[in-house]
């Protein structure tokens, strides 16, 4: 609002330079319909003259009046204009003007984190959401909202980590500008978009901590022109994040209520029961000896028959039902907020406890925020601060280990206890033991976090004149976890273990220190009411610390007693864990704006960035940006039509680049050889080596676009067509050992991406005042990457992809990051059961060689987004968001390792249904996969990759805003609820395995939210 | 607002110059280059560290002593039963090829490099130093420096290298000279050989103010406390010891009259009593506790804190039922310390009373066990280059005729406690190198430089013939995937 307030008294100034002598003055105070307060900057014109005021700093104004009748117009930004008559006698009734806000208006600025602009005069390709949109469709966090309402935003699903609440997403706008395989590396992944929360960078977890009903708006910044400003670390793009401020008037309390069920979505499991699980062992040859002796086949088929009777008497256990449970997650809001026109103060405090949908799988927050706006004269002091503690368990045994155990076991033993394991080899038979999950999920083991931390953001704003303001800010984050985890002794992991190396504890110790700080000067002027000029430059610095410490302890003799004063001792060989980053950046940037006649836009960004990540051959970096914009809605020609309320076309070319890369790679560093020292004393030796000239990676950013209203607001659409080219691309690179180490980070080829956009928004009914609207929504994205000049830098990667059993991507020039490489295969054979693959030049043949790979596929699809629909009807509302995606493959790994590939210690895992029913025999010689075999490896083709489109049924919700007397009745201010369902169905053309280590969720919440 | 605008504008201007201090970072749990190369004791620690390095598994601390290379030279009896041997048998037959030995050979590899990368991030800094040095250091430190990079050059061509003698223009291995990210190709064994050839003689040069050659080894440390730096120079790359691996890469590179040269330059200096043959009564007058590596002879050694480790690991006769590294006991009884004349070996051969001691039926290795004075630096050292082996170079390298050499390896047998041969013919030779430079990982290399049988056995069929198979190990995959 302050903001708002701001950029209109910039517009609208050079209005005020006007006055004539000897008239009646017009003189009152233009105040906020919603709270009462005085509104400062409002424009008071004279209607079709240049003569007018703005109000100052108490809502006050001095309007020397005409001599006759005539219009006076109040107009702010944000707020509907008030057009009142002066009929010259009536000056009295102009002492207390009311303006009301306008809704819709409030989304018309995009808040870039650094300064505001007007959508409509803003070149650059982003898009805002307000808390109630982000409401409307989730309510986990703002990133799960983001992805439903913005196709860019792309969270990408794990099917390793599933919905674990505990491990953060990989964050992706726009798609990948490096090469995959640094985050391993790193710990940071390369390819997340820049976080901003009111105003100061911030980290995705603290995003994800962050409760939903205290965000304002959050704005997606897409393009160069947008994102520029953020120089070298915006080349993912940026989300900017702001919290709400408190608003003026009396104390007045708040609160928000969250309450969710999840349930494990274990549909895409496809398991054996008892019965087929024991006919496949036997056909896949377990129970047959094959050194022919007599005696062990005597053995092997006693085995089977106490299976078999095992399963005659009913035993058909269903493992994946053991760690799963309901997860309640709730989670509330209370926020006070309140304060006069000087002083403004809010004070919030959330409570939230997430629950995964396995045992022992919780997330808790607590976190207080202090607000305080103090604004007196020409000066603003705003301070935020917030304080955060977070408790985190995760399960100890993973899913997969469950899906792995077989249905012919039973769970319990006869006593109702628990047994170490399900089978355990008489002496002297070569055979795998197989432990019960339930024994090692029975002990007393643990795996936890806790994290405390603040964050103390201030901000001092001086307006030295109407157009001109000066901002500093500094900001400082302090971050301390802990994470423990506990392995009991009697943890099957021990088993071959001596008594003093049983047990193991460990424990990690993060400290995190962050400071930033900015200087802006931001200056805003209309002159001869046709040139708006727009300007920021600003200085930024920030320091970036980091230590980890860690040890480990061992030798527990004791599940109970499990505090680390119980081990016997530390395990040998281990030494304790340091590891220290240290990252600085420093930068000067500068934005210019011009707009004539709010038709011809024109923008331009540069920053000067320094980090200390860079070498000092390559620290400090250029980046900048032209975006260019022409609001065709506002021409001459166009003034007689009102069919497009908006059409503007609009362009941007810029460089931004990428700094998430770790804190030393560009200098050689060195340790001490602690495994020996000599009569000369210590010796040191190369740690890693730097690489001091190190370029920073880059991306040049193309975005065209147009942006459209019209049919009276009903139709909205936006489309954008963009390319990007990183270049060089940073990677780490593995060498021949000859250079003395096996990697390092280089400078390596580049990447072109080519994509577009369009969102569609129709609304068929739209009676905003009568508080009726249907809207229906449809986007889209598609995007295409290539590689370029990489030649051989990747040869080990892809030497290493080809030899290893998964792994699909390959690193060529011209190839797609997402390509999936393979040999491409004619199918099983029907007459002999052999996989016949096709050859590079297009002949048969029953041999696989690796080189014969081509790709086969791309996991990018040709087409993604969400269709959704939206209805307001009164206070009750319903929206319904599917996800699609078509025309992508995917390589199927659950075909690939749990029907075929399934050797000699798989086979003792429970396995996919299709492993047993379509695989190739004389009987059935149509099928699909090869023979039933252990020792048969099946090699990738591209018998296993598959056309992977799908549509999700990602967020329904429906809603009820309590109609104002029911409220009063009830005797609070407002009150609505909703219900949101988030990932309710799934329909998929391609049957994979999902959430390996932990399950998917399928989630419902019950929101509520009360102002007293 | 203009006076705003200058200041900002000032402001930003000093806080950007002040910049690229502040953004220069060092690491806290890692030594930045430029911190540690900032002073002399740096340098220092980094040249020791390259020292302590060498002792690893993967070099000289097994691989290329007393392991790897020591199988390959036919030294041990290795078994079949691979729940024992596990997969030394696989060496023993030169399957190079098999995941163990590639994914081992790759380490040596990879190891060997990173130190000649460490030599030169050392002579890269040093030749751009303003750090100021005492006395003759800079040169001694880079002196040492240059003949470090080269011996492990030298190493590996002999490992990975064609047979010189047989295909010196083949491509052989990579010569780093400097740090790069780009990766340099291979060269061909002659280049390798000329480039190892020149850093030697630079190392040299710079060594002609070793203390050494006035003072000797000084092998105890100063008693005033002060740096060891200049002192125990044979655990050093010294004068000598540059000059001793000149003479060994000159035989090997077929320059006989430099071997010559330089082998008798070293050999002038034992005599001169820098090098002086080992004390009879340290070997055979204290019976209990003999010098056995004959230390006062070793003209480098590295100095490795756990030693005791080679013999345990691998010599112990106490390791039965595990493996244990042993002589072929025909071999020992009828060539290397037995047949007389026509062998030269004999049983009173020192290095045959100290080293090797009977448990049961046979007689096991003792060179690497500790001896009773357990703080004695003597135990510590694995010798790398000794005076034994310039008198075999010297005798080798004399004249085209082998047996105008015999002079030299008498003067040798003289010092072991053995009679002088009458004639020298090269199986002699052979035998002598078997009995003087066992289990210092020398041996497979003398077969490959002469191109003949490696010595398992007594029964020719048992030693393998030469060819490229054997002697010639195949280039890591790294090197030759990228």
């Amino acid at each position: 609002m302050r903001k708002l307030l701001f950029i209109s008294m910039l517009v609208l100034s050079s209005l005020a330079a006007f006055a004539q002598g000897g008239q009646t003055v017009l003189s009152g105070t233009v105040i906020d319909a919603a709270d009462g307060y005085p509104l400062i900057g409002v424009s008071v014109v004279v209607s079709g003259t240049k003569t007018g005021v703005v109000t100052d700093i108490d809502g006050k104004f001095e309007l020397k009046a005409p001599q006759e009748k005539c219009e006076i117009v109040f107009s702010y930004v944000g707020y509907d204009d008030v057009v009142k008559l002066y009929t010259t006698k009536n000056a009295s009734s102009f002492s207390r003007i009311v303006m009301s806000a306008n809704a819709e208006q409030l989304a018309d600025v995009v808040v870039t984190g650094v300064y505001e602009r007007k959508k409509e005069s803003f070149t650059g390709a982003s898009a805002t959401f307000k808390s109630d949109q982000l409401k409307a469709v989730g309510s986990s966090n703002v990133l799960q909202s983001l992805k439903t309402l913005d196709p860019s935003f792309k969270m990408m699903e794990s099917s390793q980590f599933g919905s674990n609440p505990n491990v953060m997403p990989d964050i992706e706008i726009r798609g990948k500008t490096s090469v995959a395989g640094l985050k391993e590396e790193y710990g940071t992944d390369p390819n997340q978009p820049l976080f901003i929360l009111d105003g100061f960078e911030t980290t995705l977890e603290t995003i994800m901590n962050l409760n939903m009903n205290r965000v304002a708006s959050v704005t997606i910044l897409k393009d160069a022109a947008s994102t520029a400003i953020y120089g070298s670390k915006a080349s993912n793009g940026v989300v900017v994040i702001e919290t709400k401020a408190p608003a003026r008037g009396r104390l007045q309390l708040s609160y928000k209520g969250d309450f969710g069920l999840s349930l494990a979505d274990l549909t895409d499991y496809n398991l054996m029961n008892s019965r087929e699980k024991l006919e496949f062992e036997t056909l896949a040859g377990v129970y047959k000896d094959n050194g022919n002796d007599p005696f062990a086949q005597l053995r092997l088929d006693n085995l089977r028959n106490e299976r078999l009777k095992e399963i005659e008497r009913g035993v058909d256990t269903y493992w994946l039902s053991e760690p799963i449970r309901p997860g309640f997650t709730h989670k509330h809001n209370i926020y006070a907020e309140g304060g006069e026109d000087k002083i403004r103060y809010g004070i919030g405090l959330s409570v939230g406890n997430v629950g995964g949908v396995m045992k022992d799988s919780d997330r808790k927050t607590i976190e207080g925020n202090v607000d305080l706006i103090y604004r007196t004269g020409k000066f603003q002091f705003s301070n935020k601060l917030s304080i955060n503690w977070l408790d985190v368990t995760n399960p100890t045994v993973s899913f997969a280990e469950y899906a792995h155990a077989n249905p012919y076991y039973r769970k319990y033993n006869a006593a109702g206890g628990v047994d170490k394991y399900l089978y355990y080899p008489e002496e002297g038979v070569d055979d795998y033991p197989v432990a019960n999950p339930l024994w090692n999920a029975h002990l007393n083991n643990w795996d936890t976090a806790t994290g405390f931390g603040f964050t103390n953001n201030f901000i001092f704003e001086w307006f030295v004149t109407k157009d001109l303001r000066f901002r500093a800010k500094f900001g400082l984050t302090k971050q301390d976890d802990d994470e423990q985890t506990r392995l009991s002794p009697q943890h099957t992991q021990f088993d071959d273990m001596g008594e003093t190396e049983k047990g193991l504890y460990t424990h990690t110790q993060i400290k995190e220190l962050v400071y930033e700080g900015d200087v802006a000067v931001t200056f805003g002027k209309l002159i001869a009411k046709k040139h708006m000029l727009n300007a920021v430059g600003g200085f930024n610095f920030s320091n970036n610390h980091r230590q980890i410490y860690g040890y480990s302890a061992t030798g527990f003799t004791d599940d109970q007693f499990d505090a680390p004063s119980f081990a016997n001792g530390y395990p040998v060989g281990d030494s304790p864990d340091y590891n220290e980053s240290l990252k600085r950046a420093a930068s000067f940037y500068i934005n210019g704006g011009y707009a004539y006649a709010e038709r011809y836009l024109i923008d331009f960004n540069y920053r000067l960035d320094g980090a200390s990540m860079f070498g000092t051959g390559n620290r400090f970096r250029n980046t900048w940006s032209v975006g260019t914009g022409w609001n065709v809605h506002k021409e001459p020609f166009m003034q007689d039509s009102d069919f497009f309320s908006l059409l503007k076309l609009r362009g941007s070319v810029g460089n931004p680049g990428n700094q998430n890369f770790s804190a030393y790679q560009a200098f050689s560093t060195y340790k001490f050889n602690g495994w020996m020292t000599n009569v000369f004393g210590t010796g040191v030796i190369l740690n890693a080596l730097g690489n001091a000239d190190l370029a920073w990676q880059e991306t040049t950013n193309y975005d065209l676009g147009v942006d459209m209203t019209f049919w009276g607001d009903r139709v909205n659409m936006t489309l954008d067509y963009y390319w990007k080219h990183t270049d060089p691309l940073l990677a780490v690179i593995t060498t021949p050992g000859s250079m003395g180490v096996t990697s390092v980070a280089m400078n390596a080829g580049s990447q072109k991406t080519r994509g577009w956009e369009a969102a569609l928004r129709v609304s068929p009914v739209y009676r905003p005042s009568e508080g009726i609207i249907w809207n229906i929504s449809i986007n889209a994205t598609s995007a295409k990457s290539v590689y370029a000049n990489i030649g051989n830098s990747f040869a080990a990667l892809n030497e290493s992809g080809k030899s290893s059993l998964v792994g699909t991507t390959r690193y060529y020039d011209g190839g797609s990051p997402t390509a999936i490489w393979a040999v491409r295969s004619a199918g099983i054979d029907p007459a002999t059961g052999k996989e016949l693959f096709i050859k590079k030049d297009g002949t048969y043949s029953f041999t696989y060689d690796v080189n014969d790979e081509v790709v086969v596929g791309d996991t990018q699809p040709k087409v993604e987004g969400l269709i959704g629909t939206s209805l307001y009807y009164k206070g009750l509302s319903v929206g319904c968001y599917l996800r699609y995606r078509y025309g992508g493959q995917v390589f199927n790994s659950s075909l690939f390792q749990k029907v075929e590939n399934i050797g000699t210690q798989d086979v003792y895992n429970n396995q996919d249904k299709r492993a047993l029913y379509d695989r190739w025999s004389e009987n059935n010689r149509d099928a699909y996969f090869k023979g039933i075999s252990l020792v048969q490896r099946t090699e990738k083709s591209s018998r296993f990759v598959m056309d992977d489109n799908s549509l999700v049924g990602e967020s329904f919700n429906v809603g009820y805003e309590f109609p104002d007397r029911i409220a009063r009745k009830m005797r609070i201010g407002a009150m609505n609820v909703q219900l949101t369902m988030a990932d309710i169905f799934r329909a998929t053309s391609v049957r994979v395995e999902r959430g390996i280590d932990y399950p998917f969720a399928r989630t419902v919440t019950m929101s509520l939210g009360i102002t007293f | 607002m203009r006076k705003l605008f200058t200041y900002i504008a000032l402001a930003s201007m000093m806080a950007l110059t002040s910049c690229d201090a502040w953004l220069n970072v060092k690491p806290y749990d890692k030594m930045s280059q430029d911190e540690l190369l900032s002073t002399e004791s740096g340098y220092i620690k980094l040249l020791n560290g390259i020292y302590i390095e060498l002792n690893s598994d993967m070099l000289y601390g097994a691989a290329l002593s007393v392991e790897m290379v020591e199988i390959m030279g036919g030294a041990y009896v290795i078994g079949t039963d691979n729940s024992v041997w596990g997969n030394y048998s696989d060496l023993a037959s030169y399957k190079y090829g098999t995941d163990y030995w590639r994914a081992r050979l790759n380490e040596t590899w990879n190891k060997a490099y990173s130190l000649i990368l460490n030599c030169n991030l050392l002579l890269e800094n040093l030749e751009k130093t303003d750090v100021a040095f005492t006395g003759d250091n800079a040169r001694i430190i880079r002196g040492e420096a240059l003949a470090l990079r080269a011996m492990l050059h030298f190493d590996m061509l002999r490992l990975f290298g064609p047979v010189y003698s047989q295909n010196s223009d083949a491509l052989a291995i990579p010569y780093y000279k400097k740090y790069s990210v780009t990766p340099n190709s291979l060269m061909t064994a002659s280049a390798v050989a000329a480039e190892i050839t020149r850093d030697l003689n630079e190392a040299r040069i710079l060594l002609a103010n070793d203390p050494v050659r006035t003072s000797g080894t000084m092998t105890s440390a100063p008693s005033d406390g002060s740096s060891t730096f200049m002192y125990y120079r044979n655990l050093r790359l010294n004068y000598f010891a540059v000059t001793a691996l000149l003479a060994r890469s000159a035989l090997y590179f077929g320059d006989m009259d430099a071997a010559y040269s330089y082998s008798t330059e070293v050999i002038q200096a034992g005599t001169d009593g820098i090098f002086p043959f080992v004390d009879k009564s340290l070997v055979i007058g204290s019976p209990d506790d003999p010098d056995r590596i004959f230390s006062s002879e070793v003209i480098f050694a590295l100095s490795h804190s756990q030693r005791n480790k080679l013999f345990k690991g691998y010599y112990d006769p106490s390791r039965i039922p595990n493996y244990v590294f042993r002589m072929d006991n025909d071999m020992m009884s009828s060539i290397v310390f037995g047949g007389g004349a026509s062998t030269g070996g004999h049983q009173d051969d020192y290095r045959y009373r100290v080293n090797w001691v009977a448990t049961g039926a046979n007689r096991y290795f003792y060179k690497y066990s500790d001896m009773v004075d357990s703080g004695n630096i003597r135990n510590t050292m694995i010798p790398m280059i000794r005076l034994g082996e310039m008198y075999l170079i010297a005798a080798e390298s004399r004249s085209k005729d082998i047996a105008a050499g015999v002079a030299y390896v008498n003067q040798l047998r003289s010092n072991r406690g053995v009679g002088n041969l009458t004639a020298l013919t090269r199986d002699i030779l052979q035998y002598e190198y078997i009995r003087e430079l066992y289990g210092e990982g020398q041996l497979f290399y003398m077969y490959k430089r002469m191109f003949t049988p490696v010595l398992f056995s007594t029964v020719a069929s048992r030693n393998p013939a030469p060819s490229s198979a054997v002697f010639v190990l195949p280039l890591p995959s790294s090197e030759t995937d990228n």
